[in-house]
């Protein structure tokens, strides 16, 4: 028999690859498995991965070409309605500094060119012939003796290690499996991304984003973007084309027996997102379950004996509003697990007490602090008053205000007055800003 | 001056389509550019397979008749398409695509030090040898590709022209062709034939296509019945014969044949590239598939949706109303 | 019995792809074993399983396709020869074929599998030409393949039907993917194939002797004409079934 593993990471998503690395670097012999052809084969998504925790994984990666497309100078926060957009606006050259604090990348390119790394620190381990990346193999089962993981199943064949990490994304089958996650997750807290690639001339899309080298744009959209439907926009600029979807609640698509793929026809050809797109075609069409950051979805541990469960597969994500963050979230945590491994490796002691320490880093990172503050954010993100009636009266105060009529101008103030009025209310209004003032 | 040679497939006893196709585009070229167009005839019974050319446009016929063509064997094949190129000396020497051809083309072209351009859809006289159009990347992209020096081969595939004619009589040459059993290196044992006098697939004018959809007996009678209706022939995606329920010989796309028909209907076949790259040439392609978003509604001309065991009995009745 | 199985790594045609000045560009630069020397690899493998045997697989590419090598091992080749191009490279299948008969030319083997075609170029020359230079008896796009004292029984898709022929070593067969369904490589497979063997070779080591000025040219590619959809009848079957079949009479006119 194969001799057996220090840690097997089942999932070369971001947590997965950012696990191994991780591991590489500190010379364990490791197991990544990965169900898709190849990492990032089952990846059509992409998006902007925020923060800066891949410089210290890769140093240096931005002087390469591979891998990632574009790093973000440039953000806006649009709101809209069935005609208009009224967009907060930032763009700063301090962005342009090394390392960058957000990349955009296509995760079908990022993942095979991070698992290329993971390989190139497995050939400098001592493991170099003993550490393996598997693709094309679907694990099947955690292997368990007395509450501790002791490998994993594919199946006939069995491989063991003295732990494993899982970090299998969304779908979280096997943390269901090990007990971690209710077999039951309401729907209320899931929601479905769409999203569409959409091909130009390299030339054009710069000219039209304002694009200089590697610079790039993110666009978050809420309001009509979602037809009614609790959620948002987003738009970013890759190398030459561009990611354009939307994040749409499960169940209030049902409750309205409304078509994602509907949604987004309707969001792109508003005005503002059919200005942005024209002459371009789309390349990829992809759909996918992502969760809503709603810390009531989170299993409560995220370890047992020898395991441990990062990223996605752990629901960590966030979405209040100003950016959906899960990639960061998965390396971090892929990083922190790999961590609290190889401590537990030095001191040979795999069990529960020693796994915790996981679950107590990741309550101290940034990770866990941000999705503790901003769960009211998330709330208000998903109240119809946020998704419908904010940007309806945001817009009509932009068009009142904006609109320069041969007849007396009313005060901006006026103008809010009479757009609160139509739209909501100021109790309502009163109620939200208190709530998102707490939120934010 | 110079030759532009065709060789032409007997199958059956009959002259195979492509191959008529082929020596027509030659007569064309042969024409702009003040070449001779010759035909090569090479089987056991090529002198009277010959006859079967009058007036198909060429100046010239070469034929080699030998007993050992009676089945295709490639060492003696290769032989006799070297001797042939060393009597007539041709610029281009073109094949129809075809698994005959295909399994010579790049033998010859190593032997005679040629160039070899496989599968065109389009080709060209260029002042030092041949520009063609040939389908890529499971026929989703045209390169367009040269080769230089001469002689060239090509061998094309099978729709890309329209059939050749002609009115006056080619004159009938005989290339002498002697062959030892003995440098056989390889010995045919048996050959399994499939199709009978069943209609050839890719000659026939409507084909209809069976794939994974089609699912037991039944499923394969309605098929028949609505060949038999329109005189079609049968095909099959490699779902089924790659399960056995039909003969691999009528495999249609990249991995099978190619054809273009007037009239294609794919029963149950969901349209992979790799089936498509086979059919995209069809004039009208019809498609019945249950699945709404089936790819192959993409490329058809006439979508239905629906259950193919229901829609079917009520299509093969209207299309016997209509035939009379 | 030695079996050599020469592979190729291809771009996947499923990945989008696009055209950009004449280039074809692959944006995800997925590139994958070539289906049918996949098949044929399978079909060595299943040999050796059962008669035992040793099996090298042979890639000209750049440095990049060694990850095409590694699959081959991981599904059960003993050990395999990189010969290496440089990234931009890119031959006709003479010139692929010239360098593997280069290669080939001081080797001892019992059968050479190819496969039948590349995946992306359709070309379906080099097996046939390797043979021819090497001299060797061939047998092209084998759906079969039994062996009985040595000697291997093919069975080939011929035009009308297939053709059962016999070949005795040394000979070169070129496989079609209607032969099997390659496996997927196993984790045990995927870790034992990175301690077996793997050669490389620069293509300029074997290329001075052999390649003369390649005899064809890639010069462009350009979008195939898409075909419009056309429209799509739901409903009721009888009814949908009765107005297609008079469209194609009435509209069409090909029945
Ligand atoms: C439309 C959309 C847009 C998004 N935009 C952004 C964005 O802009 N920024 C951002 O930060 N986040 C974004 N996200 C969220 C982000 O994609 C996820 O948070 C992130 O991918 C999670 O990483 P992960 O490694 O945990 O899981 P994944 O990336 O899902 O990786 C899991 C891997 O495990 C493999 N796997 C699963 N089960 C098994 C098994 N049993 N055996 C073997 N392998 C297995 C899978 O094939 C997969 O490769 C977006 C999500 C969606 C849907
Ligand atoms: C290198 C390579 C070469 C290949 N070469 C070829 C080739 O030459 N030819 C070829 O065909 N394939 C080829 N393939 C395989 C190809 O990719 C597909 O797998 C194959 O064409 C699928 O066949 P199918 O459409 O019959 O089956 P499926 O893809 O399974 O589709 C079956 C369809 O039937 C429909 N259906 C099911 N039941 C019913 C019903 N009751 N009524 C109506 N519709 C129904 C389903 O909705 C589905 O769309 C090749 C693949 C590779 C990798
Ligand atoms: N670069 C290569 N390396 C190894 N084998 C090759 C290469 N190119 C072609 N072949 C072999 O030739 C077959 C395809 O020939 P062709 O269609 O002419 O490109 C493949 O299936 C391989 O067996």
């Amino acid at each position: 028999m194969e001799e057996k593993f220090d840690c097997i990471i089942v999932g070369a998503g971001v947590a997965g690859l950012a696990a191994a690395m991780t591991l590489a670097r500190r010379n364990m012999k490791f197991l990544l498995i990965e169900k898709g052809e190849f990492p990032g084969s089952k990846n059509v998504s992409g998006g902007v991965l925020w923060g800066s925790d891949l410089a210290k994984l890769v140093p240096g990666y931005w002087e390469e070409d591979a891998g990632w497309d574009r790093f973000i100078n440039h953000r806006r926060l649009t709101f809209m309605d069935d005609q208009s957009a009224f967009s907060v606006d930032f763009k700063s050259s301090h962005f342009n500094e090394t390392p960058y604090t957000g990349v955009v990348v296509l995760r079908s390119r990022f993942d095979r060119w991070l698992a290329e790394k993971v390989e190139e620190a497995i050939a400098e381990s001592d493991f170099a012939m003993d550490s393996f990346i598997a693709p094309n193999i679907l694990v099947e089962e955690i292997l368990m003796e007395n509450g501790t993981a002791v490998g994993i199943r594919t199946g006939e064949e069995k491989f063991y290690a003295d732990s494993v990490i899982i970090a299998e994304g969304v779908n979280n089958l096997l943390t269901r499996q090990a007990g971690l996650q209710d077999h039951y997750v309401p729907a209320d807290h899931m929601l479905t991304g769409i999203k569409e690639i959409i091909r130009f001339d390299q030339k054009v899309l710069e000219d039209r984003f304002q694009l200089h080298g590697k610079s790039g744009m993110s666009n978050e959209f809420v309001g009509f973007a979602t037809d009614g439907i609790e959620g948002g926009g987003f738009l970013y600029t890759n190398r030459d084309t561009l990611s354009v979807g939307l994040v749409l609640g499960l169940k209030d698509l049902r409750d309205k027996g409304k078509a994602p793929y509907d949604i987004l026809n309707t969001f792109k050809a508003h005005p503002v997102i059919s200005d942005m797109i024209r002459g371009g075609d789309v390349v990829e069409y992809s759909a996918h379950v992502v969760s809503s950051g709603d810390k009531r979805v989170m299993p409560e541990k995220l370890y047992k004996g020898g395991l441990l469960i990062c990223g996605e597969a752990a629901n960590l994500l966030m979405n209040a509003g100003k950016a959906i963050q899960g990639m960061d979230y998965a390396m971090r945590s892929g990083i922190l697990a790999a961590e609290t491994i190889s401590d537990a490796k030095e001191k040979g002691d795999f069990s529960e007490t020693a796994m915790k320490r996981y679950q107590t880093a990741l309550e101290e990172s940034y990770v866990m602090k941000d999705i503790n503050n901003f769960q009211d954010a998330v709330h208000l993100l998903h109240d119809p008053v946020m998704t419908q009636k904010v940007p309806n009266l945001i817009c009509d105060f932009g068009r009142k205000f904006f609109s320069i009529k041969n007849e007396p101008t009313k005060k901006a103030r006026t103008l809010l007055g009479e757009s609160v009025r139509s739209h909501s209310s100021y109790w309502e209004l009163m109620k939200l800003g208190i709530k998102g003032g707490k939120a934010l | 001056m110079s030759t532009l040679l065709t060789y032409i497939s007997i199958q059956d006893g009959k002259v195979k389509r492509s191959s008529l196709e082929t020596l027509a585009r030659c007569n064309e070229l042969a024409e702009q550019s003040g070449r001779k167009s010759a035909a090569l005839v090479i089987s056991d019974q090529a002198g009277k397979s010959a006859e079967l050319l009058a007036g198909c446009g060429a100046d010239v016929i070469y034929t080699m008749e030998h007993p050992i063509f009676k089945n295709h064997l490639n060492t003696p094949l290769l032989r006799a398409l070297s001797a042939a190129m060393d009597v007539v000396k041709p610029d281009l020497l073109a094949f129809a695509s075809t698994e005959g051809s295909k399994d010579l083309l790049g033998a010859l072209a190593a032997n005679r030090g040629a160039a070899a351009l496989a599968d065109v859809s389009e080709f060209e006289l260029t002042d030092d040898g041949v520009s063609a159009k040939r389908p890529v990347m499971a026929s989703k992209i045209i390169a367009s590709v040269q080769a230089k020096g001469w002689p060239v081969l090509v061998s094309v595939r099978s729709g890309s022209y329209d059939t050749a004619t002609g009115t006056t009589d080619p004159g009938i040459e005989e290339i002498p062709f002697a062959f030892e059993e003995a440098d056989l290196r390889i010995t045919l044992k048996e050959i399994l034939s499939a199709t009978g006098d069943k209609i050839d697939l890719s000659e026939a004018e409507t084909v209809i296509a069976a794939g994974r959809g089609v699912k037991d007996e039944e499923g394969r009678k309605l098929i028949e019945e609505l060949a038999d209706v329109l005189h079609a022939g049968v095909g099959a995606s490699r779902a089924l014969t790659e399960a056995g329920a039909y003969d691999a010989s009528l495999q249609i796309g990249q991995t099978g044949k190619v054809i273009s028909p007037q009239l294609y209907i794919g029963v149950g076949i969901s349209g992979a590239i790799q089936h498509v790259a086979g059919m995209t040439n069809s004039k009208v392609i019809v498609a019945i598939n249950k699945d709404p978003d089936a790819p192959i509604f993409e490329i058809a001309d006439y979508g239905l949706v629906g259950d193919l065991y229901k829609i079917l009995p009520p299509f093969i009745e209207e299309l016997k109303k209509i035939k009379g | 019995m030695k079996f050599y199985v020469c592979i190729k790594q291809v771009p996947d045609v499923n990945a989008p792809l696009q055209i950009k000045d004449g280039e074809l560009i692959q944006d995800s630069d997925r590139n994958i074993m070539n289906a049918y020397d996949a098949s044929a690899l399978e079909e060595a493998i299943v040999m050796k399983e059962a008669h035992g045997g040793e099996i090298e697989a042979v890639l000209i590419g750049p440095e990049k396709a060694r990850e095409t090598i590694r699959k081959a091992l991981a599904m059960g080749a003993d050990s395999g020869t990189l010969i290496q191009t440089d990234e931009n490279t890119d031959f006709d299948s003479l010139g692929y074929a010239s360098l593997l008969a280069a290669f080939f030319r001081d080797k001892e083997y019992d059968y050479i599998l190819c496969g039948k075609q590349s995946q992306d170029t359709d070309a379906g020359l080099t097996g046939s030409m390797l043979a021819e230079l090497l001299g060797l008896p061939y047998v092209t796009n084998a759906v079969g393949i039994t062996v009985q004292n040595e000697k291997l029984m093919v069975k080939r898709q011929g035009d009308t039907g297939q053709e059962i022929i016999e070949t005795s070593s040394p000979a070169l067969i070129t496989c079609s993917n209607d032969m099997n369904d390659p496996r997927i490589p196993s984790l045990k497979g995927i870790m034992q194939s990175k301690r077996k063997p793997v050669d490389t070779i620069p293509a300029s080591e074997l290329s001075a002797a052999e390649m003369s000025e390649p005899k064809t040219r890639v010069h462009g590619f350009s979008e195939k004409p898409a075909r419009e959809p056309g429209k799509k009848f739901e409903g009721e079957p009888a009814e949908i079934a009765a107005q297609v079949a008079q469209l194609l009479d009435s509209a069409e006119n090909v029945i």
